[in-house]
């Protein structure tokens, strides 16, 4: 458990990295698919296997392929070499390094005393198994489960509305490709 | 050290290497990327805690923050590609006028 | 003891699923020659001589498999896809290029850890369950994998660095995420029938008769689910009439194009993994498994659970050879129609069916 977790987190940060640093979105995209794979595996060492395998479809089966065929779609090229912008690039990451080592130091001891306590405690370890999960969100989610079914609706009429080809408006950029429905 | 402190790190590490990458990267998709990679650490985090707790309520509100990321990538990418349609790119930098 | 067991599963089942792949591409050479008409492979191996005495025995078996084509299609085939000039086309990522027929390959063998071979048995006093992984999200992690593979493909097509491949690859992205649905609908009807995800538990409850009659096989409980996940699952492997990917008057071929020797080798033999795993699919979700009907094979008995593995095969066999005929048999669909076929006509099918089912099962 604590293997399989140090291994998949440190592949999850460096793809995580990858994202960040890679020029092409493409390899961006693709590093990206890696860091959510790791994820996914973290879930299963910590015996959240129902979040492992619906991470694995929802993330890395439909939300990345459908960046992947955007990106594939608009073909873009590598982000342009004009000023990156040293100051910010610097700024940012001293920002979050400093976030990270003020962070870290208050919550990792309160970690550690409240896995003691469970420890020490009940120590009870509940599996999320689909069957809990599923009784879970068929009992006591019922109405946060109906809503969210509610904005997936509202997020695909979105879409559809949204990458619709007005016939008023002359497109700058004609072809077939991006007339296509989407999603 | 226990595995959810390691969860937590990790989780700490994702979420400001994705705010890093929204305040640094100018191409819209990979901003959209990173800020998938911000949602995610905060699953992770999500799961170390319920795991802690011996429930499973943290586990459900990772499912509903899947679902959002699923409704809101739909959008946003469909934002993406009509924004391209207008300006031929994807670059924040080139879409930063308020009226066109 | 149990990390053996283990290791012996896992071989056991990539053999499984490797084997059933190349019986598969023997069986596309053949049925596709007597199809057109013609003889098809028939000579390599077939007037083989030797002076060796140790080989004399032997001899007529070779020649045999020559005659039958397994040789030209299994033996030469692979040795001269090793020893082809490996290409990679100007201008893109190496690694990418041959990471990405790894990527289409891995995950449809992953998927076959979670199928059930046979029915549990015990061998020298040790209860064994024929399946790798016995996890409870045995159909989702299916469906993962699929949604998986898709990575594989539209990485070949981009590192093709050309449009063919490219619009190869599009094509096959947008088509395999347009008939996961409908399989995924239908895998929750069956999820609503059965009342769990475990697929060794599925088959268990299909070695039932219903009303003492008829076996209770997913075919009889779901039929219409049945046709929706045959027409999917075939559109999912990229064949049959939905090869528009690779269609060949159109796009060369598709998004491997650029592949040549092992790496292409590699896509092939995939590919009729991906079949493979699909008849095992349909077999235990729809067809009882290893069950004959009105005949109960002794329990926990290895001579049992092999005559149950054995019709198991014969059963995915039979579904692989029912994949290779519809492809040699039906012409190509038009791109439209193959995305008209899964959105308006497949996908409120199943969710029709999932409606009825839901509904059936309250009220019986």
């Amino acid at each position: 458990m604590m293997i399989s977790a140090i291994v998949f987190g440190s592949i999850a940060v460096a793809a995580a990295l990858g994202v960040v640093l890679m020029r092409n979105p493409l390899y961006s995209a693709f590093s990206l698919v890696v860091n959510l794979l790791s994820v996914a595996a973290v879930y299963a060492s910590l015996d959240a296997h129902f979040l492992a395998v619906s991470q694995v479809v929802v993330y890395a089966g439909a939300i990345m392929v459908l960046v992947l065929f955007v990106l594939m779609l608009l073909n873009l090229k590598d982000e342009s070499e004009a000023p990156r912008g040293w100051l910010k690039i610097t700024v940012a990451s001293c920002g979050a390094l400093l976030l990270f080592s003020s962070i870290l130091p208050v919550i990792l001891p309160a970690v550690e005393t409240l896995h003691g306590d469970s420890v020490s405690g009940e120590g009870q370890l509940v599996e999320g198994s689909v069957l809990a999960i599923g009784r879970l969100l068929y009992s006591e989610y019922v109405p946060q489960f109906e809503l969210s079914s509610l904005v997936l609706l509202v997020g695909v009429v979105g879409a559809v509305m949204l990458t619709r080809k007005q016939s008023s408006d002359p497109s700058p950029r004609e072809g077939g490709l991006l007339g296509g429905g989407k999603s | 050290m226990s595995v959810y402190g390691l969860c937590i790190i990790l989780s700490l590490a994702l979420f400001l290497i994705g705010a890093v990458g929204v305040c640094v990267r100018r191409n819209a998709i990979v901003v959209f990327m990173c800020i998938e990679l911000m949602l995610n650490a905060v699953n992770i985090a999500f799961v170390a805690f319920s795991r802690l707790h011996g429930g499973l309520d943290g586990q459900v509100a990772v499912f509903f923050v899947m679902v959002i990321a699923a409704a809101e990538s739909a959008v946003g990418l469909a934002i993406i590609l009509s924004v391209f349609r207008s300006f031929i790119s994807v670059e924040t930098s080139d879409v930063s006028e308020l009226k066109w | 003891m149990e990390l053996l067991i283990l290791l012996i599963k896992v071989g056991f089942v990539l053999n499984l699923g490797l084997t059933l792949g190349s019986i598969c591409i023997w069986i596309e050479r053949k049925a596709s020659a007597l199809i057109q008409d013609r003889v098809g492979a028939n000579r390599a191996g077939a007037f083989v001589t030797s002076k060796r005495w140790y080989l004399k025995p032997f001899l007529p078996g070779i020649r045999l498999l020559g005659w039958l084509g397994v040789i030209n299609t299994l033996v030469c085939d692979s040795v001269k896809g090793l020893w082809k000039e490996d290409f990679v086309p100007d201008g893109t990522s190496k690694f990418l290029h041959a990471v990405a027929p790894i990527i289409a390959v891995l995950p449809v063998l992953l998927a076959f850890a979670v199928l059930p071979l046979a029915p549990d048995f015990q061998l020298f006093g040790v209860w064994v369950r024929p399946q790798v992984a016995p996890i409870d999200a045995g159909i989702l992690f299916v469906l993962a994998m699929g949604s998986v593979a898709v990575y594989g493909v539209a990485i070949a097509g981009w590192t093709g660095n050309n449009k063919f491949s490219l619009l190869g690859s599009l094509r096959a992205a947008a088509q395999m995420i347009s008939y996961e649905l409908p399989m995924g609908l239908v895998f929750v009807a069956l999820i609503v029938v059965y009342g769990t995800l475990d697929v060794y538990a599925i088959v268990e409850q299909q070695q039932n008769l219903m009303w003492g009659v008829i076996p209770a096989w997913g075919v009889v409980t779901q039929p219409i689910g049945f046709v929706v996940l045959l027409l999917a699952g075939m559109a999912e492997t990229k064949r049959g009439p939905f090869d528009l990917p690779e269609a060949e008057s159109e796009l060369a071929a598709g998004y491997f194009t650029e592949y040549s020797g092992m790496k292409f080798l590699l896509f092939w033999m995939g590919e009729f993994c991906e079949i493979a795993l699909f008849a095992m699919l349909l077999t235990l979700l729809f067809f009882g498994g290893w069950d004959i009907p009105w005949i109960s094979l002794p329990e926990g008995v290895w001579w049992g659970a092999l005559i149950g593995h054995l019709v198991l095969v014969g059963k995915i066999l039979f579904f692989c050879l029912l994949q290779i005929v519809i492809r040699w048999t039906l012409p190509r669909f038009r791109y439209d129609q193959l995305m008209n076929l899964g959105w308006k006509l497949l996908l409120p099918v199943a969710l029709v069916n999932l409606v009825v089912t839901a509904i059936l099962k309250v009220v019986l």
